[in-house]
């Protein structure tokens, strides 16, 4: 199950992808985080993330570069360890609601930091985004609308609005949904998958059952 | 409380004018608080937010203000939002401080229109 949300700069996409994860009920929730905290900003926007994210119990893991190879099995075991402590919770062996936040980010790690994918990026995301999806129950992907504006780019930059795009459509073309938010407000750029309809008919029955029988 | 949206010259202004044939518009580049707070309609909302930073002042605020003082202002505003990331650390700042204080509008407004090619699409209709 795959959802992924766009939008520009400050328009409220993180809040709504956060909404998106709370509203498949209780599961375990992993935040894969991608921002490389490199300066005071990026040091800024990671504790404002973290206070939105405060309260909705998600294990971080971070990734800036090399997805395909996260294990989310590790979370997974540690969830279940704490879990013993909490009798009659026969949640524990279910996979894990996924929210990887952002796609802007992991794409630039891959093109410029060392080790990173460099050429081969498009198919280094999309190959990790694949692999998340198919570790979790459901995975919801943030990414960035960063295409539409007078300034003309050249070399990086250019190549950079590039693999995001390719990226952006080959994982909406997969994505049960894909919402673009506008200020807050959730704009559906298709529509939501059969699969995606049923399980949000069937509300709070969601378990790994269902899911297989979907 | 009504926001207009769109990218530049996409016919926001003639579009509010037709479903506002009442409104007086002042214009962001150069309206004060005094009159933003009194007026009926704005246009370039997001050179009010820039001014706003340029003076140190956080635009957020203004927003709430605006959502007390003034909730029945109708806003044309300029998406901004949709660029590469800027590397001068202003105009950074300016075009997240344009989505969030837009957002933040937006949750109080009944309607929201997004006006691409001169056809609105209303977008929140509350």
């Amino acid at each position: 199950m795959l959802i992924v949300v766009t939008g520009g700069s400050g328009s409220g996409k993180s809040a709504y992808a956060e909404e998106q994860v709370m509203a498949f009920g209780e599961r375990q929730r992993v935040y894969v985080a991608t921002m490389f905290p490199f300066d005071e900003e990026s040091h800024k926007r990671i504790e404002r993330h973290r206070r939105m994210r405060a309260h909705k119990k998600f294990e971080t893991l971070e990734c800036y570069t090399g997805l395909a190879r996260v294990k989310l099995s590790g979370t997974i075991q540690a969830y279940s360890a704490q879990e013993e402590h909490c009798p009659g919770n026969r949640r524990k062996t279910e996979k894990p609601v996924v929210l990887l936040e952002c796609l802007s980010n992991l794409t630039a790690n891959e093109m410029f930091q060392e080790g990173g994918a460099g050429e081969n990026t498009v198919e280094a995301v999309l190959r990790g985004v694949l692999s998340l999806e198919e570790q979790a129950f459901a995975l919801v992907v943030v990414t960035n609308e960063i295409f539409s504006e007078a300034a003309l780019y050249e070399g990086d930059t250019r190549r950079y609005q590039n693999y995001l795009g390719k990226i952006n459509q080959e994982l909406a073309r997969r994505a049960d949904r894909a919402v673009e938010v506008v200020y807050g407000i959730p704009v559906k750029l298709k529509k939501d998958s059969e699969r995606l309809c049923r399980l949000e008919a069937l509300g709070g029955r969601r378990d790994e059952e269902i899911l297989g029988e979907l | 409380m009504e926001l207009i949206i769109g990218g530049a010259y996409q016919g926001k202004r003639a579009l509010a004018e037709k479903l506002h044939p009442e409104i007086m518009w002042i214009s962001g580049e150069s309206c004060t608080m005094e009159e933003l707070i009194r007026c009926q309609g704005v246009d370039g909302f997001q050179k009010v937010i820039r001014r706003e930073l340029q003076e140190g002042r956080n635009p957020e605020a203004l927003a709430q203000a605006l959502i007390e003082k003034n909730p029945g202002i109708v806003l044309i505003s300029e998406e901004v939002g949709y660029g590469v990331v800027p590397i001068d650390a202003f105009e950074r700042s300016y075009r997240e401080a344009v989505g969030r204080t837009c957002t933040r509008l937006a949750s109080a407004c009944t309607r929201v229109t997004r006006v691409i090619c001169g056809i609105g699409t209303v977008i929140k209709d509350a």
